[in-house]
């Protein structure tokens, strides 16, 4: 349960990035997931590890932008999660 | 090309060895394996993606038992081609100094690829009911050794049958645990212990040729016709991606 957790949580962090016009500052999005920031900072670390997301730095910002591979994510998470179920995996 | 080679060739590939080769139906053997090993391919680079993006462990032990049985099915034809076309009935029956020790490590490879497809596959459900240790896996490949040790240093059919047996057993008390646990009925277990039946007899037909005469056609049809609905199922949930 604790992994298919996981995987809702990086859908809700890429979700609100997208909502946003797939950018947003880094401080809003930890206060829009709903979450502790040592927890966040675990999940943001490995969208970033994982290619999810970038950091763009412009001026004194730092802003936090959907990749291609996230928006794929997004996409495909429903299937994700149906082929979880339909197999017990 | 010097008079007579055509001849030589044809005699070469049609002689009593090729001629029963073709006599023992190495057409549906070659046939058989290329749809499993196409099955099991397919459902392998067609998970690839959603393991690529999610690294769920679940699927990435599903995609490993495909390949595992890919791999396996693999050495199955090179033994049944080395049986047809040597007209054996056993491996052991090969002169160790011909295609001896080659059989023999077929044999291993076959029995290891093979056990570790089933241990992949309940793995792939259970893992996340067993402790979640990487230790696991190594256990597993140990177990898979063993067993594939035991089948080609012994000779005795009772050890071959008995292992394999006590693989069933151990894949039916898995499902039975599983299922037992569920609230409605699904019938993915089924097919599951359907497949491992049917995979398992495909074990026990290549260390023991003589035990399932006749039976052969039928293994092959209902082992094809599982894993056809389990590629069903993945391209449903896939999609056409």
């Amino acid at each position: 349960m604790a992994k298919r957790g996981k995987l809702e949580i990086m859908q809700n962090i890429l979700n609100i990035i997208q909502q946003n016009h797939s950018s947003i500052k880094i401080t809003p999005l930890i206060r829009r997931s709903n979450m502790s920031s040592t927890r966040f900072k675990k999940y943001y670390l490995e969208l970033l590890e994982k290619g999810f997301i970038n950091e763009i730095s412009s001026h004194k910002n730092k802003l936090v932008s959907l990749t291609e591979k996230g928006e794929r994510f997004l996409e495909r998470y429903k299937t994700i999660i149906n082929f979880i179920k339909e197999f017990e995996l | 090309m010097p008079f007579g080679t055509g001849r030589m060739i044809f005699e070469g590939f049609a002689g009593p060895p090729f001629r029963n080769l073709f006599k023992l139906g190495i057409g549906t053997e070659l046939f058989y394996s290329f749809v499993i090993i196409t099955c099991s391919l397919m459902v392998y680079y067609g998970t690839k993606e959603l393991y690529e993006l999610s690294s769920y462990k679940g699927i990435k032990y599903f995609r490993q038992a495909f390949l595992f049985f890919a791999v396996a099915y693999f050495f199955r034809s090179i033994i049944k081609f080395l049986l047809l076309y040597f007209g054996l009935n056993e491996l052991i029956n090969f002169s160790p100094i011909t295609f001896g020790a080659f059989g023999l490590l077929t044999q291993l490879l076959f029995v290891y690829f093979s056990s570790m497809a089933i241990f992949y596959l309940l793995y792939s459900v259970m893992w996340k009911k067993w402790n979640q240790s990487s230790y696991n896996i190594y256990l597993l490949n140990i177990a898979a050794f063993v067993i594939a040790f035991v089948s080609i240093l012994s000779k005795n059919h009772f050890v071959h049958f008995g292992l394999n047996v006590f693989l069933l057993l151990i894949v039916i008390f898995v499902v039975y645990v599983s299922y037992k646990n569920k609230k409605k009925g699904h019938n993915l277990y089924l097919i599951y212990l359907l497949w491992s039946i049917f995979w398992i007899l495909n074990i026990i037909d290549i260390l023991i040729p003589n035990l399932f005469q006749g039976l052969q056609l039928f293994i092959y049809i209902a082992s094809t016709i599982t894993f056809l609905l389990i590629l069903y199922k993945v391209i449903k949930n896939v999609g056409a991606n």
